[in-house]
């Protein structure tokens, strides 16, 4: 049976938030990158990733939404340092769905009212994990913040704050901690074939006149669900590393829905005034503390990691650049594809057929994705905004660009008045791969595990803030019941790893 | 002809790009005749019939007909030309071992010898540095490049030029660098990103001209970074790069 027509309203919103998507993405290419890369074909695996993007998100959300609800996933998200916040939430699973979307319309393969229903539960999903994601500071993107991202809330933000080691420039903690944040950058970037998307950062959170603190993220960097980590990870002991980083006389002015921050002054190291170390994932019941029993320990913590991360990054370095472009492209489209794939992890749904193989319907396009259209056919899509479905009538102003254009067409609401449409682009059809077959072990807080019983423990596992009678006590709530027994448990909850505030509850930290 | 609804765009123009408008073309006369060939309403056939009869071959057969023109694709990737010769345009691998080689940028703003330096190019700084920065000039291109400086080691005072804003390339070796000239990206792409992090001075987007390996070169990194406002305004804030002579 075919879903019911949308009502104006849903249509309203849908192209709102589209709208806003599209005007953040035309700022986002413009101010903050010229992509290139001499490994590997960047624009060829971008295009692809879009167009498996826009065939498989629409059923493989509805998998996740029918073991948990986007809000739910996001409620947890808020309380580990893992791939779904923003850059992979934030921006990339309405804007690679869209963009898949918007390069089918201008080649004239779909029309706007194509997959309408797919287009209205998408950016449905997304505004509810939006909304859920930065209830704390209450908007649905950090744009829409002036590009911040407050997420936590301030009983963890006390133990990240309590629990961070201060430095000064040139001792110890600080070159080590320092040193490490590069290195674990630059593997980054290479685990994510030349994206930023394995690195997110967010806040800024006020310590005092001359304090700021920054949540800096690096996801994915065990043997995860990534199939080139297999054995060149195998030394890693942890999948994700959250790093609570203090500086002094420094204020983050912007921090983008990519999780890239600006400062100013510039930030460098000598403004390091303070940091920490976690590790979390969807099995464990918030962050982990790493190391952080003493300002030696945390030092000698990070050369460690340091060193098996440069390790890891030469073997990893050295298998890609043996492969061939079609593995190299591949690679980069399902990195980019799966993005948002621990969702499904929290979920305790994910499978390797649904975000490590390339939809056959994606694939069929791939010899027209030669380096040089591609990079000219992205350049137009996301830069130049110059693809002819792109164009509007010539009164119009886009936001930035002040051009007739815009990134993202709307839905059309001639659908209202009887004009046919097609619901959905169907369902996943069984795809392929040219990389090695994804080991089946998943580095986890619990230990190695088979992607079975990840997904076992993950689906039987609820965080206990995340559970009741926590879950909706809320900020609000908390401000005006300091002396509630509830906000102390719940507060108690937070500091349960804490070296400084263990067991110190709700009293009022000034 | 079978009529898409694209036909009546009212705004629609071409793309910029020619060989986007032929692919496109290609696609879309594509599109027009599996319709026509299948008498089905759009309804059926977008997200059905088209799924079984538009197929990759049919792809293949417009990249045919694009290099039957005679037309080579430009490559990004070293690895897209060496696994596919055939379809790009020659490349020039020149490196270290090419002492003659340079990069020539057309616009790159070049002056007179003044002081023991010659102004050789211009770039955009990523990070504000209290001096500017000395060293030796190495170009860097290729995979082999980097394998041959991981087994030899990054020899001391290392000003890299590249020509990939990516961090992947150099990933092994990055960290060595004292200094790195990027003829691509913006301070905000990934390269840019990493010598920030590395603490690394690094001018990106640079525009050079007649600097040969081995060459002795100053980078202004006292110059001031290009802002991001600077980047959405298209304002430059060029640092510049001499070749030292003295």
């Amino acid at each position: 049976m075919s879903p019911a027509l949308p009502s104006y309203a849903q249509l309203l919103e849908a192209n709102n938030l589209m709208q806003n998507c599209g005007d953040e993405t035309y700022w986002l290419c413009v101010t903050r990158t010229v992509q290139g890369s001499k490994l590997f074909p960047v624009s060829p695996y971008i295009m692809l990733s879009y167009l498996n993007a826009f065939y498989r998100y629409p059923t493989l959300l509805r998998k996740i939404e029918s073991r948990m609800p986007a809000e739910q996933i996001a409620d947890r998200s808020r309380n580990m340092g893992i791939k779904i916040q923003n850059s992979q939430l934030g921006w990339c699973l309405p804007s690679f769905y869209l963009l898949g979307r918007e390069w089918l319309l201008s080649m004239g393969i779909i029309r706007p009212q194509d997959a309408l229903h797919d287009v209205l539960y998408v950016m449905d999903f997304w505004k509810r994990f939006q909304l859920s994601w930065h209830r704390n500071d209450g908007h649905i993107t950090n744009r829409e913040y002036g590009h911040r991202a407050q997420i936590l809330p301030d009983r963890r933000l006390e133990v990240f704050k309590a629990d961070m080691f201060p430095c000064l420039p040139g001792d110890a903690l600080q070159t080590a901690a320092h040193t490490f944040m590069a290195t674990a950058s630059q593997y980054g970037f290479l685990i994510s074939c030349e994206s930023r998307i394995s690195l997110t950062n967010s806040g800024p959170y006020r310590f005092d006149e001359r304090h700021e603190m920054i949540v800096r993220d690096f996801m994915d960097l065990a043997e995860c669900s990534l199939p080139w980590l297999d054995g060149v990870a195998a030394e890693v002991p942890y999948n994700n590393l959250t790093i609570p980083m203090a500086v002094r006389d420094c204020h983050f002015h912007l921090v983008d829905d990519w999780g890239s921050f600006e400062c100013d002054p510039e930030f460098t190291s000598d403004k390091l005034a303070a940091i920490g170390l976690y590790t979390s994932d969807p099995l464990s019941d918030g962050y982990v503390p790493i190391g952080m029993n003493s300002a030696e320990e945390l030092t000698h913590k990070f050369i460690e990691l340091n060193d098996i991360l440069k390790a890891a990054t030469i073997k990893l370095w050295t298998r890609m650049a043996s492969w061939s472009r079609e593995q190299l492209v591949d690679a980069g489209a399902l990195v980019y594809f799966a993005v948002i794939k621990d969702l499904a992890h929290v979920a305790g749904v994910f499978e390797v057929e649904d975000w490590l193989e390339i939809d056959p319907r994606a694939q069929r396009f791939r010899p027209l994705l030669n380096d040089e259209f591609a990079n000219s056919v992205l350049g137009e899509l996301v830069g130049s905004i110059s693809l002819p479905s792109q164009q509007l009538s010539p009164f119009s102003m886009m936001q930035h660009s002040n051009r007739p254009s815009r990134v993202f067409t709307p839905l059309p609401y001639s659908v209202l008045a009887g004009e046919d449409y097609v619901a959905s682009s169907g369902g996943i059809v069984r795809g392929s791969s040219s990389l090695d077959p994804k080991v089946d072990r998943y580095r986890t807080t619990q230990g190695a595990l088979t992607l079975a019983e990840y997904n076992r423990r993950a689906a039987a596992f609820t965080p206990e803030v995340c559970a009741e009678p926590y879950r909706y006590l809320c900020e609000t709530w908390v401000k005006y019941h300091g002396d509630h027994p509830l906000c102390d448990a719940l507060y108690r909850l937070e500091q349960k790893q804490s070296r400084t505030l263990r067991d110190r509850g709700a009293a009022p930290s000034k | 002809m079978t009529k898409l609804f694209i036909d009546g765009d009212r705004y629609g123009d071409r793309p910029a790009s020619m060989l986007v408008e032929a692919v496109h073309n290609g696609v879309r006369d594509l599109v027009r005749r599996r319709l026509a060939e299948c008498g089905k309403e759009w309804s059926a056939f977008v997200f059905g019939v088209a799924n079984d009869t538009i197929t990759q071959a049919d792809f293949e057969a417009i990249e045919k007909r694009i290099l039957a023109s005679g037309h080579r694709f430009a490559w990004s990737s070293m690895l897209s030309l060496r696994d596919r010769p055939d379809i790009y345009l020659s490349g020039d691998q020149s490196s270290a071992t090419n002492a003659s080689f340079s990069f020539e940028h057309r616009d790159a703003v070049v002056g007179a010898e003044e002081g023991g330096r010659q102004l050789r190019g211009q770039g955009d700084n990523v990070v504000r540095r209290a001096q500017n920065t000395v060293g030796t000039a190495s170009y860097i291109r290729t995979s082999e490049r980097v394998l041959a400086l991981m087994q030899q080691g990054v020899p001391d005072d290392f000003i890299a030029i590249i020509d990939d804003s990516g961090g992947t390339l150099t990933a092994p070796i990055l960290e060595k660098f004292k200094g790195v000239i990027c003829a691509g990206g913006t301070v905000r792409s990934h390269l840019g990103i990493l010598t920030r992090e590395y603490g690394i001075p690094c001018l990106m987007n640079a525009k050079v001209s007649g600097i040969r390996e081995g060459d002795r070169v100053e980078i202004e990194t006292t110059a001031p970074a290009k802002t991001a406002e600077a980047c959405q305004k298209g304002v430059d804030m060029m640092a510049s790069i001499w070749k030292l002579t003295a």
